[in-house]
């Protein structure tokens, strides 16, 4: 089950922190990697807003991070951005640490001016989670802005799947590949070495095959919809499995307190008849009926039958014992034809079996 | 419910089939016997309902560990039976060589993660992955003949299973009124 944490975080699970720590955690390395090679100034200054967006967050996740080897990269960021803003070291320190700020353009800039000062100053956040979704927040965010999002979350996705699959040989690699790319979103670029998009195209038919098996489930286990990530709605899943399996445990306990004073060989036999030939070990039991009787009732019973009735009808057992004296059938029989229902039908559900007026003759002059 | 009504229908069929077999109606029995041919009853009826899955060959298989069972479930499922023992292309070279494959992914990966950056907060993504590992663990003891399987058909094999089992429950719930309600009219 090896892809299937990735899944959760590929898929993109809003609903759940997790996928955002677990993305922020991936960035947060690759962005570690990113400190020493280029930081492309021109991409920085020139660009799009969104471009904007996105490197203030690497460069204020490199201040937090590595205040010390990060500095010179870190005043060149801070130099540049002051640039198109104007105040921009708390203006990054901000970006850094609200993931509200990419939605929201105007307010963090506006807020900018009222922050701390002193960026490097301030020492590298020991709690790397809270800091953390922000920066992964933002750069995916902006993103989703862009035209070509799909491609970056599918590449997020690989790479967030193929992340415990990395070898260290594998991230030297990664700088050059994402230090040679001009653009800022360089934490979407897939690593090389990695799986390519036939593995990937197969990975991903493999979740969503995965994915619907879940959601069948969910659909299968009541107030399991609602529930999002994995480990949760296999936990309901397993209750719902356990809850069933004792549920037979109990009703075979009971139909054995039961069941002496039953004889079912005759439920049986009309089971047989209505479904076809069936090899019964034991002959039905015997018992005839009074014919005129049956025949009195059959004109009633077929419309009776053709007569769905909605609420779960309990049919007389009546019915099934051949045994039972016409007395009873005098009190019970004329009174409810509706009752002369096919057992089968009533227990099983509500088919209109076109075959049941058919069979019920041919089962009234069985029994 | 997504089960056919053909599949209630064969189930309850077989079911009165194994009581009569069982002579469960008898009184020779104890209390304990008798739940037991029921509950025995109940499962080889759902096997022989089902057809030819997964799981219904792990629950034959378990089923017939137990000597005693042997003629009722031959009673109950007939043919069926010989082709739901077959142990399926190679039931147990699987998950044999599933393991060896497991402990050896599971040594790479320990280590590159030895060698690898050190996080003092392991990553949710691997806390999540945990918990789910431990809940598919449950999930395959749960499931008749689940060891054996993995991700997708673990998954699928659970859906099927848990149907047919809802529509055990139902029909026993029906058969339990019934009897129920005869038993106040006598």
């Amino acid at each position: 089950m090896e892809p299937r944490g990735s899944s959760g975080v590929g898929s993109g699970n809003s609903g759940t922190y997790t996928p955002e720590i677990a993305e922020s955690l991936r960035f947060e390395e690759e962005i570690q990697s990113l400190i020493d090679p280029s930081f492309d100034a021109s991409s920085a200054a020139g660009g799009s807003f969104t471009a904007l967006l996105g490197l203030p967050a690497n460069q204020a996740v490199e201040l937090l991070h590595h205040p010390g080897p990060g500095e010179p990269p870190a005043s060149a960021a801070t130099d540049t951005l002051r640039l198109p803003f104007g105040c921009s070291s708390t203006f990054v320190e901000r970006a850094a640490r609200f993931s509200v700020f990419a939605t929201d353009d105007s307010p963090a800039s506006s807020s900018g001016g009222g922050l701390s000062p002193g960026l490097k100053a301030e020492p590298p956040d020991s709690d790397s989670p809270p800091t953390l979704p922000a920066p992964a927040g933002k750069p995916r965010r902006p993103s989703k802005r862009k035209e070509c999002e799909k491609s970056k979350a599918k590449a997020v996705a690989k790479k967030s799947k193929s992340a415990e699959e990395n070898t260290s040989a594998a991230k030297p690699a990664a700088e050059e590949n994402t230090s040679g790319d001009k653009l800022p979103y360089v934490h979407v670029r897939a690593r090389r070495g990695q799986a390519t998009d036939s593995h990937s195209l197969a990975e991903r038919a493999r979740r969503e095959k995965i994915n619907a098996r879940m959601k069948l489930l969910q659909e299968l286990v009541p107030g399991c919809s609602k529930i999002t990530g994995t480990a949760l709605v296999l936990d309901e899943i397993i209750n719902h499995v356990q809850s069933l399996q004792r549920q037979v445990e109990f009703l075979s306990m009971k139909l054995a307190a039961v069941n002496p004073r039953i004889d079912f060989s005759g439920l049986d036999h009309i089971l047989s008849a209505e479904c076809g030939p069936l090899a019964v070990a034991s002959g039905c039991g015997g018992g005839a009926s009074d014919p005129a009787m049956w025949a009195s009732d059959t004109a009633a019973s077929t419309g009776g039958i053709r007569r769905m009735p909605a609420p779960p009808q309990i049919w007389h057992l009546d019915v099934v014992h051949p045994q039972q004296s016409s007395t009873v059938w005098e009190n019970n029989g004329v009174a409810h034809p509706h009752f002369l229902l096919s057992p089968a039908t009533s227990l099983v559900g509500y088919d209109p079996a076109s075959s049941v007026p058919l069979n019920s003759n041919r089962l009234k002059t069985e029994l | 419910m997504q089960v056919p009504n053909s599949f209630k229908l064969a189930l309850l069929k077989q079911m009165l089939l194994g009581f009569q077999l069982s002579a469960v109606s008898s009184n020779s029995m104890s209390f304990h016997e008798r739940k037991n041919a029921i509950k025995l009853s109940a499962d080889a009826a759902m096997v022989f309902a089902r057809g030819s899955t997964r799981w219904t060959r792990g629950l034959v298989s378990s089923l017939s560990k137990n000597r005693n069972n042997d003629g009722l479930l031959r009673g109950i499922l007939g043919k069926k039976y010989e082709r739901l023992s077959l142990p399926c292309c190679n039931s147990w070279k699987i998950p044999r060589s599933r393991k060896i494959l497991k402990r050896c992914l599971g040594l790479c990966s320990r280590r590159k993660k030895a060698t690898g950056p050190q996080h003092d907060v392991e990553s949710s993504r691997t806390l999540a992955r945990r918990l789910a590992k431990k809940r598919i663990q449950v999930l395959k003891k749960l499931l008749p003949g689940g060891e054996s399987m993995e991700g997708f058909s673990l998954l699928d094999q659970t859906l099927d299973y848990a149907v047919s089992l809802k529509a055990q429950v139902d029909i026993m719930r029906r058969l339990l009124k019934i009897s129920k309600a005869s038993n106040l009219n006598k």
